[in-house]
């Protein structure tokens, strides 16, 4: 064992880790940042130049687990309920990158903010039967000016005053909006048919050059695969920053496996992790932290590390959300895609629509006809289809596969409305360890149990119709809709659906829930847990309500907000 | 050097054409064969690099690797999973392959349409090219690993 000094040991390079490193070294601190998978993203070595690993390549990014983990070293566990037994499913389950940069590189980067209501959903909305509906500690007004801020760092490319249920802002977005999909255009002038309010999505991809990096190319590849001309921000650019003050020493291949405490066991001093460039067995190393540790190992793995060793409390794991899916597919015209203008070139996402997030008639009518007190979906992206070979393996094999790839239902000829609604915190709901499925290296796997409220189910079935009938106006000849997870009994459930039984949703939150009471939640206002004093959670565990928008945005905003706390700003 | 003898070539040929028509023109029994042999290359040939493209201004990178390297954990997994797709290939040969198998072959055949050339398969991008999907932009069709 060996061992090094630092003033604070960061656990995970993704957005919440990288934006943490960066407001610390920018203050001066020196910071260790444990990564366990491998770098593909930025040069570790002065000027900290892009890796350019990445292409427009599905078999690595899509087939072949470029990004990890990689599910035969790493797997998780799935069951719906303990009514399910110990498990349903082994495999991928909500597998994040594990990777330098984390959930960062393989997101197409939508960067919207929460509203007000969302830190006060309990006040403002009032309890669910069966839920643990609950306000946040801190409100809009706290976080704004990180808000602000990681917009800055991160070049949020947004139109202003387009979005009528948008939270106040105090500085514009920093980049204008970037090139429009075509088809966008088209389902959102639907949209508006309906009385809906489509508005250009806030990304962090540069749509001019900005930042020493390019603007982006619109090759299409973008959601699931690294950029490979680095004109998505989030998180090259923060963690480039961090390298470059000289302060931050970026460990890829890095497994943290405990945090070493003192002898009053409420301080960390460091954390043991082991060198995953060994092989077969790797050295154990400690790296000793002067101030604090934080972890930023995302939702999933965060709990995980906290639950091994039996710290933050009875709640690590539990509220954990998703976002319960509602994807609305239209199928149209080939005519209407002539060459460019399908999903095959452009961004992922540039239009979305806010409409079910905020009270109305009609969701107030399907809450009460649902015995609910309310009702709220979440923010709907609209956006392309698949690419060739995730479409290929959609159909089955035999003579008719090159006609099906040719008639293309599911790739040119596809739009989609995909609603990230609204999930309810349940205390049922959560990760914890597998009692006997482990990772390579010999700890538990995580496991989740995860099962929707009856409020998912009825926003979703709300916005089903609604959005079908708007796909229809836009011209697609057929509109259906689909869940993930999927609805129905376990034969159906398992049978159903492409995304498979598991939550296909990689927006995972909640399993460390912030609060002011060290009897309803794990960490403080402050993001540090109750029961280690100089141990801080910077990623979306903390969230108290999943809010029905992308986390990225609100989950950096927040850790920028802790680390200036920490350092005393 | 093929994993297959002439007879085993032929059988795996007719699966994967079963799967995808039209695959076995484009290259799906080498993109097989490529994946199974992976390993008898440094480094093995599980992720395409993008190339000299890629490299900074200034610095084509003639000697660019064309295949990123895997980390020593990542060997061990793909090495397990190669000898597992290894035995599914025996069992197409041996004409005992069960359902599963045969989704695995299904996968590989997509794959080697209409997935990137460098992988052995969609030869010259004409897996591309017969469903209207255009060329992707990185790497560039010039730098584009045949």
């Amino acid at each position: 064992m060996t061992t090094s000094d630092c003033d604070v040991v960061i656990i995970g390079s993704g957005p919440g880790g990288a934006t943490t490193a960066e407001v610390l070294c920018a203050a001066g601190w020196s910071v260790v940042v444990l990564e366990k998978g491998r770098n593909h993203l930025v040069d570790l070595e002065p000027p900290h130049e892009p890796l350019r690993h990445f292409a427009n390549d599905e078999i690595a990014a899509l087939r072949r687990h470029l990004l990890g983990p990689d599910p035969l070293l790493e797997p998780r566990t799935y069951r719906r309920t303990v009514e399910d037994g110990e498990r349903l499913m082994v495999g991928e389950v909500n597998n994040l990158p594990s990777t330098v940069g984390g959930g960062g590189v393989h997101a197409d980067a939508k960067l919207p903010r929460f509203r007000e209501e969302d830190f006060r959903l309990l006040s403002e909305r009032g309890p669910v039967e069966g839920a643990s509906v609950a306000d946040w500690p801190i409100g809009y007004d706290d976080l704004e000016p990180h808000y602000a801020a990681v917009e800055q760092l991160f070049g949020v490319a947004g139109e202003d005053g387009t979005n009528p249920f948008a939270a106040p802002r105090s500085t514009p977005y920093p980049l204008p909006p970037g090139d429009d999909m075509p088809m966008a255009l088209v389902t959102s002038a639907a949209s508006r048919r309906a009385g809906l309010h489509p508005y250009r999505a806030p990304t962090g991809v540069n749509s001019v050059a900005a930042d020493g990096r390019p603007a982006c190319t619109d090759c299409g590849f973008c959601g699931g695969y690294g950029c490979p001309v680095q004109a998505k921000s989030d998180p090259i650019a923060a963690l480039q920053r961090a390298l470059r003050s000289g302060r931050c020493d970026l460990r890829p291949e890095s497994y943290a496996t405990e945090l070493v405490l003192d002898a009053s066991g409420r301080r960390a001093t460091g954390v043991r992790y082991l060198d995953l460039r060994e092989h077969p067995e790797p050295t154990v190393l400690e790296v000793r932290a002067r101030r604090a540790v934080v972890l930023a190992a995302g939702a999933f793995e965060t709990p995980r590390f906290l639950l091994r060793q039996g710290l933050g409390g009875d709640l690590v794991g539990r509220y954990l959300t998703y976002h319960y899916q509602t994807f609305t597919v239209g199928l149209f015209p080939a005519a209407d895609f002539p060459d460019g203008t399908g999903g095959e070139r452009g961004r992922s996402v540039t239009h979305l629509h806010d409409d079910l997030v905020v009270d109305s008639v009609g969701l107030r009518r399907a809450a009460r006809d649902a015995g609910l007190p309310w009702l709220r979906g979440g923010v709907v992206e609209h956006g392309a289809g698949q690419m060739p070979v995730d479409e290929a393996t959609t159909y089955g094999p035999g003579p008719h596969h090159l006609d099906a790839m040719r008639d293309s239902a599911l790739r040119r000829r596809m739009w989609a409305f995909t609603m990230q609604g609204e999930d309810l915190a349940q205390i049922s709901n959560r990760i914890d360890l597998d009692p006997s499925v482990r990772d390579v290296w010999g700890f538990p796997a995580g496991r989740v149990t995860y099962a929707p409220h009856r409020h998912e189910l009825a926003a979703s079935a709300y916005a089903a119709p609604l959005h079908e009938a708007v796909m229809l106006d836009a011209g697609a000849e057929v509109a259906f809709s689909a869940t993930s997870p999927p609805q129905g009994s376990l034969d159906q459930h398992a049978a159903s659906s492409p995304l498979g039984m598991a939550p296909a949703s990689r927006h995972v939150m909640g399993t460390a829930r912030m609060g002011s009471d060290p009897t309803d939640s794990v960490v403080d206002a402050g993001q540090r847990l109750w029961d280690v004093d100089n141990v801080l959670v910077c990623d979306s565990s903390v969230f108290v309500t999943s809010a029905g928008y992308n986390p990225t945005l609100t989950l950096v905003a927040l850790a920028h907000r802790a680390a200036h706390l920490l350092v005393g700003e | 050097m093929s994993p297959f003898d002439p007879e085993g070539r032929r059988a795996v040929a007719a699966a994967l054409e079963s799967a995808v028509p039209g695959s076995v023109e484009l290259g799906a029994l080498d993109y097989v064969e490529c994946l199974l042999t992976a390993f008898d290359h440094e480094p093995p040939r599980i992720w395409a690099a993008p190339g000299e493209w890629a490299g900074p201004a200034g610095d084509p990178g003639p000697d660019a690797p064309a295949w990123l390297d895997l980390g020593p954990w990542e060997r061990q997994a793909w090495q397990q999973r190669i000898a597992d797709w290894a035995s599914v290939y025996g069992r197409v040969v041996a004409g005992t392959a069960d359902e599963a198998d045969l989704r695995v072959v299904h996968a590989h055949a997509c794959e080697a349409t209409y997935g990137d050339p460098a992988y052995g398969g969609n030869r010259d991008g004409a897996g591309w090219a017969r469903i209207g999907f255009p060329e992707p932009l990185h790497p560039p069709a010039g730098a584009r690993r045949r």
